[in-house]
């Protein structure tokens, strides 16, 4: 299974400039645009520049569909061309804008990403919108695979997408002692997350010796079923350990990993433990590297962020440091942590972790062309 | 027995089914104009606030109704359906054994299928920030304001902890969840897929369903079980019987139930085919907007 193509739309800019500003350590952190309620003790957003306004989720993510599916050059005349979008928030936050106005006005179709997609990409088939949360992304890579393997579809374009809702940043703002400045990930002085705008969109095709970006060998999936909210070292476990067996591949064959690292007080150290109970345990010595510090927290899109970081890690062999890491937390003991600067890319997989509210993990694993 | 086959709109290979149940509070069992095939398919049914006396109270403070309407669903789904390898259910409906700590179940799949969920909460939230800040709204709602509530919420209770796959794509979520889900039995990611679909009945749900006004959005949810089928089968000729757009339309006579409509049709489907009051039965969901899909379920 090959990557043809990976478009990204972040704070930072496309995916050239979102990597170029993270090999030289800046993040997109912004004020929260005006708007947004008083006392939301949310004060910042890593936030696609200009105003987002109703449907901004359905614009990022057509505009990121239509540049993924021309650079991959799928002609939807002759290709069965399926669509899967990842997403945490769907278009909620245009519901939101409208509640104290005429409901009615958002008609549920437009909830989903259906009409935004078929717009952008003419001739697609089947466009299924997945809401998993954090890890919504990663688990649409997974269904993708599967389709395209089973000959369901002859190739399969994975999106993710999310603006930001005002009663997600409500439930941020409510759980944390004093309002978060920015994202820390792996920080022993993390003071939780912050969300982050955009959208990505990647192509999946068959292996035909055909010119691409990236393999993509497996995505792993688990759920905690332990927590509503709390993560599970023991789910995420799982899910690691299947992305390895479906990939067909050992933990010391993963060189670098591109963490979920959210910032808050629970992912770091559960996450950790993990990477240390597969992969130290198994003989690997990977780096760790996380780019929320940089993105924010970019929900259902996360883990394609994580991906097109990831192929470009691969092409350029540079491995950009943690934005926001000053001093690692203790569970990260061990763990090679990139910081500061960047560092040679080591041989072997990337590993992606996503995880998402609920326990949903999508763990991804993929190589050089 | 009759084994119950389920092929997806778009999945190239048929599943089984071996647990089924719908849950539609208020619904009247017996309408003039329901097909005699489909008695006593649709029982009484609790309305979501008196989940407790069903599932016991604990743990459902803060559940959306669309929550706790597949939790009811699953709850009677499991407790007809004996696991793989077993000849009787393992799930006591009386005793839920999830509800204890206990050892999940990672073979286990749940591929939930809604939109309506938590958007009144969402909205309720939304509104209360603006008026008074974040201090008035309760911590306890945090999961709500995640789209993906419903898929975790029927993980953890019932500790199925294989993939779990939220699925929120319009009128056609139910049967998009069914691809999803003997996709899952296919390449080995789960052993038994949990298939849910919900919907609430609250007035930020019917503002933004605002369908055609003959197929107005209901509070309802249902569940099927699915396992691998054992041989590769091929679909059967010709229905005879169609539930939706095309034949007898539940989401006519009882109200629409949007996404989880297609899984609805599934649940009466299957009691239908195992009850051998039919032996190919045609099933569809869909709308002007999101367009139409179809699924077969028979006897073999």
């Amino acid at each position: 299974m090959l990557i043809a193509s990976s478009v990204l739309r972040t704070c930072l800019g496309d995916g050239p400039q979102t990597f170029a500003a993270l090999l030289a350590g800046r993040d997109g952190r912004s004020p929260l645009r005006p708007g947004y309620p008083q006392q939301l003790r949310v004060a910042y957003g890593y936030q696609v520049d200009g105003p987002a306004g109703p449907y901004a989720a359905s614009r990022w993510l057509a505009d990121c569909a239509r540049r993924a599916v021309a650079a991959a050059g799928v002609d939807t005349r002759n290709v069965r061309l399926a669509c899967l979008v990842g997403t945490g928030l769907r278009e909620l936050s245009t519901v939101e804008a409208t509640a104290g106005e005429d409901l009615a006005g958002v008609p549920a179709h437009r909830l989903h990403f259906a009409d935004a997609v078929r717009a952008a990409v003419p001739g697609v088939g089947d466009v299924v919108t997945i809401a998993n949360a954090c890890s919504a992304s990663g688990h649409a890579l997974a269904l993708a695979q599967d389709m395209v393997e089973l000959g369901d579809a002859d190739a399969v374009l994975v999106c993710g997408t999310d603006a930001m809702t005002t009663s997600m940043l409500a439930m941020i703002g409510r759980v944390v002692d004093e309002p978060t400045e920015r994202v820390r990930p792996f920080d022993r002085d993390r003071h939780g997350v912050l969300l982050g705008e955009g959208a990505a969109a990647v192509v999946v095709v068959p292996d035909h010796g055909r010119p691409a970006l990236g393999r993509l060998l497996a995505t792993g999936l688990s759920c905690d079923a332990h927590h509503e909210t709390a993560p599970s070292p023991e789910g995420i476990v799982r899910a690691m350990r299947d992305a390895l067996t479906r990939a067909g591949a050992r933990p010391a064959d993963v060189g670098l990993v591109l963490a979920h690292g959210t910032g808050t007080a629970l992912n770091e150290p559960a996450e950790c433990a993990a990477l240390c109970e597969v992969l130290l345990a198994g003989g690997a010595d990977p780096l760790v590297t996380g780019v929320k510090g940089a993105v924010g927290h970019m929900s259902g899109t996360a883990a394609l962020a994580n991906l097109d970081v990831a192929l470009r890690c691969l092409a350029t062999g540079s491995v950009p440091p943690t934005v926001g890491l000053r001093v690692p937390l203790a569970e990260a003991a061990g763990l090679r942590l990139v910081r500061e600067e960047p560092a040679p890319l080591p041989p072997g997989l990337v590993q992606i972790d996503a995880f998402g509210f609920g326990g949903v993990n999508a763990v991804t694993l993929v190589g050089a062309p | 027995m009759t084994v119950v086959l389920v092929h997806g709109p778009g999945s190239g290979a048929p599943a089984r089914v071996v647990g089924w149940a719908v849950h539609l509070p208020d619904a009247d069992p017996r309408p003039a104009d329901v097909p005699s095939v489909l008695a006593g398919l649709i029982g009484s049914a609790c309305p979501p606030e008196q989940a407790g006396s069903v599932l016991g109270r604990k743990g459902l403070l803060y559940k959306e109704p669309a929550t706790r309407l597949a939790l009811l669903a699953v709850h009677a789904a499991l407790a007809a359906s004996p696991p793989p390898g077993a000849a009787t259910p393992t799930y006591d409906p009386v005793a839920p054994p999830a509800r204890a700590p206990g050892p999940v179940q990672p073979d286990t799949a749940v591929v939930a299928c809604g939109n309506f969920g938590n958007v009144e909460t969402v909205v309720t939230v939304a509104r209360a920030v603006r008026a008074g800040g974040v201090r008035e709204v309760s911590p306890l709602a945090a999961p709500n304001a995640s789209s993906n509530v419903l898929a975790s919420t029927i993980a953890l209770w019932f500790g199925l902890a294989g993939p779990n796959v939220m699925v929120c794509s319009g009128a056609l979520a139910g049967l998009d969840g069914l691809d999803i889900a003997v996709r899952l039995l296919r390449t080995g990611r789960a052993g038994r897929v949990v298939l849910a679909g919900a919907e609430p009945g609250d007035e930020v749900a019917r503002a933004l369903h605002a369908g055609p006004g003959d197929r107005p959005l209901r509070a309802g949810g249902a569940c099927v079980v699915l396992e691998r089928a054992v041989a590769p089968t091929p679909v059967p000729g010709p229905a005879d019987l169609v539930l939706g757009a095309d034949g007898f339309d539940p989401g006519v006579i009882w109200g629409d139930t949007y996404g989880a409509q297609g899984v609805v049709s599934l649940a009466l489907a299957s009691g239908a085919v195992a009850a051998g009051r039919a032996g190919r039965v045609e099933v569809s969901c869909g709308d002007e907007h999101d367009g139409y899909r179809t699924a077969r379920v028979w006897a073999s």
